[in-house]
């Protein structure tokens, strides 16, 4: 049974004193026991301190501070990065995205078998799930292109990553969270650095060390796009197109492996 | 017959290599042979591919060798940032120190082939892409990450791990080198520059060599390579353009001495052998005959073997004494005198120069006159 903590607090109090006076008496066998007593009624009232903060209702934490593991499940944080982007994207940026425009962190270590547990799921019960987090496809051998993260809803074509993709995906990306930052009522320090480390590396899209304005971004990025997107969009859709006349499901999902011929010309 | 001639070279160090597979070359090792170009040991230890490291344990001279596993990470780390998000920092320091097109966005990934990591096929497709990069294909490309490319040494091809990126600014392919030393003011850790620069240059040497048999013209490969390391104290990339040309000239005369390593082998006994009889990965071989083995073939030790050669603290150990182990300043000095201790008994008088060494002797006497001046 647990004392109240005023209780606790006096008992201290009351013990603090007598072993004060033993110890000044030279009782040492009292003063030894009252100081093992006062050291038990000290432990009870931290553990009583504990329960009092659990019961206290939580103060909200300000969002951008809170960097915990967020209580949606891991598939659903990426599904809502990636979503935002609508390019396939790497663990990594999936992370700064996520962190900066939903205050959660993404534990990136687990991010790395993701991609093999959907696809186990895929296998077991195909079209079982909304949406699985699957593979962008390398253009020339619709092999599943490395370290990038997609979602099967989206069209083939967007799946696909030619010679040209990786750029046409930055700034398409670029565009978006863009987009997404306009319509914050305040861009605070993540979406910022965010902002900052496309505008940077977009010609014509930064407007002081350290800053980069949505529109600039989003102007600068469409600039740019303009010259790339005609040839990538004819790499992907001749892709697209072969994946879908050669590959099943789980392959237009999660890509095909080379595999060696000799295995199958063997005598 | 224990004497028999040996049919070739390849044959010969195979047999002075033993019952065990080569260990291969990289860009680091075929760097680090241009660092002491006189040691015969090492030519010969390079050349049959024997396993430096595992002698050097064997004979009780273990070199605490090998790079930083943090040096490793943060280099990969540095090297993952620069590439992310499709090469965007590295396309920003492109456009703006090189002039590099807006439309010069293509990027090839050659470190997997299609799922496929072996080094044949990685080769086959890069020597694919590269080809036609260079034939002028439309669409063929700007960057090229991690291509494999082939050069022979000492008659046998070396795969050569490139941490690297070939790109095109018009006709002329460049290579990228990205490493995590920084540059401070503009200023970089000058040991680490010339090694980055050799390495380079062996990607450099690789790639006219792939232009050569593809029938393109070498020259296209630029001798400038991009340097790309962090700026200042902060994670930036800076890219800096290296002159490798006098680099590349090393290299090349390198590995035509190594073509001659038959000559190497000629004055050899036929019989000599390093192997160390390893089995059940334990080496069976007394470390004495090893010992007596190297004795047979001169070694040119001096103190910068130490950073790149495993045997280094067995030679160490063999030169101790001599003037050479002093260094090269010290042994152009006291060009002729092969011992410390004849210089010291020159310099305290207690040997009479001969007519070659009387004016090192000189030289040697008034040194130690200056010392006991300064020390009394």
């Amino acid at each position: 049974m647990a004392e109240p903590v005023e209780e606790l607090e006096r008992r201290i109090e009351r013990l603090r004193s007598a072993v004060r006076h033993a110890v000044t008496t030279g009782d040492r066998a009292t003063a030894r026991t009252l100081r093992a007593e006062l050291r038990r009624a000290e432990d009870a009232w931290e553990e009583a301190l504990d329960d009092l903060a659990d019961q206290a209702p939580a103060a909200p934490l300000p969002p951008r501070q809170r960097a915990v593991p967020g209580l949606l499940p891991l598939r659903e944080q990426v599904h809502t990065a990636l979503s935002l982007l609508s390019v396939p994207a790497a663990p990594r940026l999936v992370v700064q995205v996520h962190h900066a425009f939903f205050g959660e962190d993404v534990p990136s270590a687990k991010l790395t078998s993701l991609r093999r547990d959907e696809e186990r799921s895929f296998r077991s019960a195909p079209f079982a799930r909304p949406y699985y987090l699957c593979a962008a496809l390398t253009a020339d051998r619709l092999a599943p292109a490395r370290g990038l993260l997609a979602v099967s809803t989206w069209p083939l074509e967007h799946r696909i990553v030619g010679p040209l993709s990786p750029r046409v995906d930055f700034l398409t990306a670029a565009v978006r969270v863009a987009e997404h930052a306009e319509r914050l009522s305040k861009v605070d320090g993540g979406v910022a650095r965010l902002l900052w480390m496309f505008g940077a590396n977009i010609p014509g899209a930064a407007s002081g060390i350290g800053t980069a304005a949505p529109a600039a971004v989003i102007r600068a990025a469409r600039a740019e796009l303009d010259s790339h997107t005609g040839v990538d969009r004819s790499h992907r859709t001749a892709a697209a197109a072969r994946a879908r006349a050669h590959l099943d499901d789980v392959g237009q999902l999660f890509g095909t492996q080379l595999r060696a011929v000799r295995s199958r010309t063997g005598t | 017959m224990q004497n028999a001639p040996v049919t070739s070279t390849e044959a010969h160090l195979d047999r002075l290599r033993g019952d065990v597979a080569p260990v291969n070359h990289n860009a680091r090792t075929i760097a680090a042979l241009t660092g002491n170009p006189g040691c015969r040991r090492r030519a010969v230890l390079d050349a049959a591919g024997v396993d430096k490291k595992a002698m050097s344990v064997h004979i009780g001279h273990p070199v605490p060798f090998g790079q930083s596993t943090f040096a490793i990470t943060r280099g990969n780390a540095f090297e993952a940032q620069v590439k992310a998000n499709g090469c965007a920092e590295l396309l920003t320091m492109l456009r703006e120190r090189l002039g590099l097109d807006i439309a010069e966005v293509a990027y090839n990934d050659l470190e997997e082939a299609g799922g496929n990591g072996s080094r044949e096929v990685r080769h086959a497709l890069a020597r694919r892409m590269i080809d036609g990069a260079a034939a002028g294909v439309e669409g063929a490309g700007t960057l090229f990450d991690h291509p494999l490319l082939g050069l022979p040494i000492g008659g046998r091809t070396v795969y050569l791990e490139p941490d690297l990126i070939a790109f095109q600014v018009g006709a002329q392919f460049h290579i990228i080198e990205i490493k995590s030393f920084p540059v401070i003011d503009g200023q970089a850790d000058g040991g680490k520059v010339a090694a980055a620069a050799v390495q380079s240059a062996v990607y450099v040497l690789a790639l006219r060599r792939l232009f050569e048999e593809l029938g393109h013209d070498p020259q296209r490969v630029s001798h400038n390579v991009i340097l790309v390391c962090p700026e200042n104290f902060s994670n930036r990339p800076v890219a800096t353009l290296l002159d490798v040309r006098r680099q590349l000239t090393v290299l090349k005369r390198q590995l035509s001495r190594l073509r001659r390593v038959d000559e190497l082998l000629a004055t050899l006994d036929p019989g000599l052998t390093f192997d160390l009889g390893v089995r059940d990965g334990t080496a069976t071989r007394p470390a004495g005959e090893v010992v007596a083995a190297l004795g047979e073939v001169e070694a040119r030790y001096s103190p910068d073997c130490l950073d790149m050669c495993e045997l280094s603290y067995f030679c160490r150990a063999e030169a101790r004494g001599t003037t050479h182990a002093l260094g090269r300043t010290v042994r152009e000095e006291l060009g002729g005198i092969e011992f410390v201790d004849t210089a010291l008994r020159l310099a305290e008088g207690r040997l009479a120069p001969t007519v070659e060494l009387a004016e090192t002797a000189h030289a040697l006497r008034t040194a130690l006159r200056m010392r006991t001046e300064c020390l009394s």
